[in-house]
């Protein structure tokens, strides 16, 4: 059961969805299960089966994949077995003919010499009968007919003409009525018995003739010959007293198996010599083939890895040499083009960087200017005081973002080093709460900090996860409407996450993701009055990745957002997951299922978040209310891969799954997973996050 | 260049692989046995409810079966008969097989009675000890048939002992093997062997047949003359049924505790027995026996080289010549085992200053007797060039040179035979090493004139022709030596037995193996043939030798891969090599023989 559902949840988009109706659809499942095993009793056979054909494919496994991935073995196997039965086949309709062939001739020099022998003991009894009938007849009959003599003798002269080539048997007619007749003869160790077939002597007896049949003659154990197989052609013939008897002579068909064996034995290493042959020529003519295709593949490897300067090694002017020049003139432009991108951005970055610079020297006499005149403004009339203080505020305002733009720009060319070592969160936190304290009460909102009983130590550079946490905590109290702020810490499995929760206006399905652009802002139209460049949380995103953490935001309309800073316990370790989930606990998404799963349930299958914050907040929040039901997948599928509900669901197993408190690190993994499908509509967030962990 | 020098070399070898070779690869041949076309008959139990009759042929025909112990035969029988039967006691061979007649007095099918006669021609009988022994007498026996009261079914209560069959099925069914027995003397250093040919039956595990045969002793025939090494009363060891020889062709013999205590050398003479026992029974024969006592241990191993130590083996030594008197009555002589003018023997027999007849060489081929043109008188002399011939050592009174002496033969002890024809004072005479007084061998069963004399190599018999009441037949007897009381040695021939009942007018012969001859003669009413003949009467197996007309003297080797040598009146001296036909060698020429 679980590991039926650990391999299907995540595959499968339905039971996923599923997932947060939670209970129901698995007692429904419990269920089904239930009833199926109830009523077929088959639940066990079949786990047992499956337990079996895993336990074959295992060692098979490997040899499937070699399969799959080997065009070569494919193509010389196909030919193998394809020349194997074409050499069979011929093998069979071969040694057929030449079988009959070897058949009729000795079915007809077999038939001759047995007609004459038979002919011979015709004579024999004729001129025995002739003998005994000058001794005058049997008086009264009571004599004791004795042929037997006359019986050996007969076979051993009719045997004696063919040494090896054929043995005689002659037994006594079972249709002779009641006389007795003899005992079987048999010449050269045969047994007659058992080499003389009963259909054949039935014929025999009939006195219809000769008659042929194949057999196998079994010799007499103390001879030490093995049976073999053989003709027999037999006849009735009469005896010296008129009585009939059965004749048989035994041609052994060893020459010929002998024959037919050497011609099966020439086929079959002619046949074994054509299959060799025909594999060996696959093979090398698909090497041919094969050899540059998978040169292509691996420099096209290396190329997508980064390594444009590789090259096709072309030798010749075949198809294939073609092939690896069209490849190699394809790098190049790649690469030229690639360079040139590359020089333009660099070129641009460096504008930026030096129109920063550049710009400095002026601001400063500026600056100085400004102050004089600021100093001065008492004594200015009002609106033009008013303009020197608008001049002051603005100049702040300039100065810190071509500080900020400098700052990006020293980003942007690598120039930014990490100065990391063993801090505790805990004290930045209160640095930077305390910072924000006075911006806190002027709007009203109370900061709190929880989950800083125990230290949170982290390798890290304190100056820089300040200033990511300021700018998180100020965003939060800028864009909380007065409500609490709540700043979570947590550490566990080799990373410290600081979360950063608001209940203000939240963000809207795909901000969570643009929140890191550039110079973005949630509202253009109260946009440069308040709040700071636009800059911050672009740095603050390098500022995670200098660290080898993430930065990552979730938010949902009206329900506030919250951002999660997760950094390695010790630098240059690769996060695995964070200790807090991304989307909090009291999100509106998590509450309304609580109170109101069953509605839900059926409707949603992807875009859960949107469809559940409507049906709760109508009566709430209704401006809201009317964007996120604009929001939901059936009006704007496009919207869906990179809204704030593709960030939200995240977390969602350890929420709304079986048990609360599940190991925060599965949640982790999951949000890793779904960060692992970057869909193809899907925002940059993820493709960065995924790039930025890549490296 | 290269190139061309190896497309040549490719060319040359495929042209070499695709065509026949047509020269190269000298080998030698392994000489396959020949299959053995070999008819058996199976016989079969008596049918339910089977008629007299049929039990009658269906018995006489499961005598002539490969059953090893007659068990298909014994079905036939029934009450007493199947306690009593000694199936082994004898076998009585006839002419045709056995006919049966329904005898009516004794026959009474209501009483449960049935008496058949059985009838034929009696030619030959194998007693209990295998021997063979020619016969030629009417068979009549009977037969008894009863009605078994339980089971209602005509069973055999009374028939004759033994076997009886027809000669085919006898020649089908037996085979003659030598058993290989010990002479009184040595020769060399090494004992001499005399064969006792017996026959037993072909399928039927002949090698432990053989093996018993041979511990049992010599046949009554041989009993006198030869001795065997098995201390009596020696037999196989209890309960071993059968002996086969194992993968690397070693028997080996369990036997009784009658040999726990034999000495090595005695050891060995029983192993050579019997290796060269079964050497006659197969073609490949053993190659090692192994000896055991009753408790199991080894008494001795012997192979095939140390039998060869312990005692000469059939004809000892290879004849290294074929010796025959040419037209000038000189003795000349020319290689056994290939082709050679014939040359004149070294010292006084070749020189022609007395003319021969005919002559006998000394087994050692170092000395030779001849016997001169007119016949009347016989000289030995040695091949040692430059020896005189001296004077005659027998001397025949005979009026006609047909009266006078017989062709000689040298025994294997050395001593030299001649028989005097002299119709007044026909004599066998013996030259106790070719040299001194001949002493005149008794011969109280023969009542003939001996017409020629060869000696076996084994010097224990003797083959003779004789001439009586004008048939001239063919005798094998066996030479007893003794001393008088004055210490003199005294030889006889005693039981004499007509190796060829069939023929009628012998002519020549002459000993072509350890118990076999050659014999030229004719059956009554028939033509001159030539073939081989058993000491004991009865016709070996194999191919007889091709046919040739004329035939005054014949010669062969008891080594039988030697050619036969003939003198022919048409052709004069011709030889037959084993597996080709009959060729001259010298058109002028008589007496041939080999060494004996």
């Amino acid at each position: 059961m679980t590991g039926d559902s650990a391999a299907s949840a995540p595959g499968q988009p339905g039971t996923r969805a599923g997932r947060p109706v939670g209970r129901n659809t698995a007692g429904s499942r419990w269920g089904h299960l239930l009833h199926g095993g109830l009523l077929r009793g088959g639940v066990h056979g079949s786990p047992v089966l499956r337990l079996f054909m895993r336990w074959v494919r295992r060692p098979l496994l490997p040899v499937m994949r070699l399969w799959r991935r080997n065009i070569q073995l494919r193509i010389v196997v196909t030919t193998l077995l394809m020349s194997l039965g074409v050499v069979l086949l011929l093998g069979f309709v071969v040694i057929g003919q030449v079988r009959n062939g070897l058949l009729d001739a000795k079915v007809k020099g077999s038939q001759s010499q047995a007609t004459g022998g038979f002919t011979a003991a015709a004579q024999q009894a004729d001129s025995a009968a002739t003998a005994a009938g000058n001794d005058g007849p049997d008086p009264g009959g009571d004599s004791v007919r004795n042929v037997s003599e006359w019986m050996s003798s007969l076979v051993e002269s009719l045997s004696s003409g063919g040494q090896g080539a054929f043995d005689v048997v002659a037994l006594s007619s079972s249709g002779a009525g009641d006389a007795r007749g003899f005992g079987p003869r048999a010449s050269g160790g045969v047994d007659p018995s058992r080499s003389v077939p009963e259909d054949l002597r039935d014929r025999v007896d009939d006195g219809a003739g000769a008659a042929q049949s194949y057999t196998r003659i079994a010799y007499e154990a103390g001879t030490g010959k093995e049976s073999q197989p053989a003709l027999v052609i037999g006849k009735q013939v009469n005896d010296p007293y008129g009585n009939p008897y059965e004749l048989y002579y035994l041609f052994p068909l060893s020459q010929e198996e002998k024959s037919l064996s050497l011609v099966k034995g020439t086929l079959a290493t002619a046949g074994l010599f054509v299959v060799v042959l025909l594999g060996a020529i696959a093979w090398l003519v698909v090497r041919q083939v094969v050899t540059p295709v998978r040169m292509a593949a691996g420099i096209a490897e290396r190329l997508s890895a980064g390594r444009l300067q590789e090259r096709m090694k072309v030798t010749g002017e075949d198809d294939i040499a073609r092939l690896g020049e069209a490849f190699n003139k394809m790098a190049q432009n790649l690469q030229l083009k690639i360079q040139q991108l590359e020089g333009l951005s660099r070129m641009q970055r460096r504008f930026v960087s030096d129109v920063s610079h550049e710009l400095r020297t002026p601001l400063t006499t500026v600056r100085m200017a400004a102050d004089v005149i600021h100093e001065a403004r008492v004594d200015f009339d009002p609106v033009t005081a008013r303009s020197a203080e608008l001049l002051a505020d603005q100049l702040d305002r300039f100065e810190s973002l071509l500080a900020d733009l400098l700052e990006i720009s020293r980003f942007d060319a690598g120039a930014a080093a990490l100065e990391a070592e063993p801090i505790d969160l805990r004290e930045v936190v209160r640095r930077v709460v305390s910072g924000a304290e006075p911006l806190a009460e002027r709007k009203g909102t109370q900061i709190r900090v929880v989950g800083d009983q125990q230290p949170v130590v982290a390798e890290a550079d304190a100056r820089r996860v300040e200033r990511v946490l300021r700018n998180l905590v100020v965003n939060a109290v800028e864009h909380g409407e007065g409500k609490d702020v709540v700043v979570k810490l947590a550490a566990a499995g080799g990373a410290v996450a600081v979360a950063v929760r608001d209940y203000g206006v939240g963000l809207k399905p795909g901000e969570a993701t643009r929140v890191f652009s550039r110079f973005w802002r949630a509202d253009p139209a109260r946009a440069r009055t308040t709040g700071g460049t636009g800059l911050g949380l672009s740095i603050a995103l390098e500022d995670a990745r200098l660290h080898g953490g993430w930065l990552q935001a979730w938010g949902e309309p009206g329900g506030g957002s919250q951002f999660r800073l997760t950094l390695p316990r010790t630098a240059d370790e690769p996060l695995r997951g964070s200790p807090i989930p991304l989307e909090p606990k009291d999100s509106r998404r998590n509450q309304g299922l609580n109170h109101a799963g069953l509605p839900v349930g059926g409707s949603s299958k992807l875009a859960t978040v949107p469809v559940q914050t409507a049906g709760e907040n109508v009566q709430v929040r209704a401006p809201i209310e009317l964007r996120s039901t604009g929001a939901t997948p059936t009006v704007d599928p496009t919207a869906l891969p990179g809204d704030g509900a593709r960030v939200v669901p995240r977390p969602s197993p350890s929420a709304g799954g079986p048990p609360d408190d599940e190991a925060q690190d599965e949640a982790g993994d999951v949000a890793g997973d779904t960060e692992e499908r970057p869909s193809q509509g899907g925002a940059e967030q993820f493709e960065q996050g995924e790039a930025f962990r890549g490296r | 260049m290269r190139v061309g020098a190896y497309v040549g070399c490719g060319a040359v070898l495929l042209a070499g692989c695709a065509s026949m070779p047509d020269e190269g690869d000298l080998r030698g041949v392994e000489s396959t046995p020949r299959q053995d076309a070999q008819v058996r008959v199976y016989a079969l139990p008596p049918r339910e409810d089977a008629p007299p009759s049929e039990i009658v042929g269906g018995f006489l025909e499961a005598l002539t079966s490969d059953d090893p112990d007659y068990e298909t035969a014994r079905l036939y029988l029934a009450g007493k008969a199947l306690s009593d039967w000694q199936p082994n006691a004898s076998t009585t061979v006839l002419g045709e097989a056995p006919r049966a007649r329904v005898e009516p007095r004794g026959t009474s099918e209501a009483d449960g009675d049935f008496l058949y006669r059985l009838t034929g021609q009696e030619i030959a009988r194998v007693d209990a000890q295998h021997a063979y022994e020619p016969a030629d007498e009417a068979y009549n026996e009977t037969v008894h048939l009863t009605r078994v009261k339980d089971t209602k079914q005509w069973r055999i209560d009374r028939l004759p002992p033994g076997v009886v069959m027809g000669e085919s099925d006898f020649q089908r069914t037996y085979v003659s093997v030598n058993k290989y027995y010990f002479t009184s003397f040595a020769r060399a250093g090494r004992l001499g062997t005399v064969a006792d040919p017996v026959y037993v039956r072909r399928e039927v595990d002949p090698v432990t047949r053989m093996v018993r045969a041979l511990l049992k002793g010599p046949t009554r025939w041989l009993n006198g003359a030869a001795r065997t090494s098995f201390p009596p009363g020696t037999a196989l060891k209890k309960g071993v049924r059968s002996l086969t020889p194992d993968d690397q062709n070693k028997l080996v013999v369990p036997l009784n505790g009658k040999a726990d205590h034999v000495t090595r050398g005695r050891c060995n003479e029983m192993g050579a027995q019997l290796l060269f026992t079964l050497r006659d029974l197969m073609p490949t024969g053993v190659d090692e026996v192994e000896l055991r006592r009753s408790d199991g241990s080894q008494l001795c191993v012997l192979d095939e080289g140390g039998a060869d130590d312990v005692a000469s083996h059939g004809a000892g030594e290879r004849a290294g010549y074929e010796y025959f008197v040419d037209g000038e009555g000189r003795l000349v002589r020319m290689p056994a085992d290939g082709d050679g003018e014939p040359k004149p023997v070294p010292g006084a027999l070749g020189t022609g200053d007395t003319e021969f007849r005919s002559a006998a060489v000394g087994r050692d081929e170092d000395r030779a007797a001849g016997v001169s043109k007119d016949g009347s008188e016989m000289y030995v002399g040695s091949f040692a060039s430059g020896d005189s011939l001296g004077d005659p050592v027998v001397h025949s009174e005979g009026a006609t040179p047909g009266d006078r002496l017989t062709t000689p033969s040298w025994d294997g002890r050395g001593d030299l035979w001649v028989a005097d024809r002299n119709p007044s004072d026909p004599r066998l005479l013996v030259l106790q090493d070719g040299a001194g007084e001949p002493l005149e061998a008794r011969t109280p069963e023969l009542d003939g004139r001996i017409k020629a004399v060869r000696v076996a190599a084994d010097g224990v018999r003797i083959a003779l022709i004789v001439e009586r009441k004008g048939k001239v037949a063919l005798f094998i007897g066996r030479i007893e030596r003794d001393s008088d009381s004055q210490g003199e040695p005294s030889v006889s021939i005693v039981e004499l037995r007509s190796a060829t009942p069939r023929l009628e007018d012998v002519t020549a012969m002459s000993w072509a193996g350890d118990s076999r001859l050659v014999v030229v003669g004719r059956e009554s009413g028939g033509v001159q043939q030539m073939r081989y003949v058993q000491v004991d009467g009865s016709m070996p197996d194999g191919p007889q030798p091709a046919p040739l007309t004329g035939v005054k003297e014949i010669a062969a080797s008891e080594d039988e891969r030697l050619p036969l040598v003939a003198h022919s009146e048409e052709d004069g001296i011709v030889r037959l090599s084993s597996g080709s036909q009959w060729q001259t060698v010298v058109s002028e020429g008589t007496a041939p023989v080999y060494p004996g």
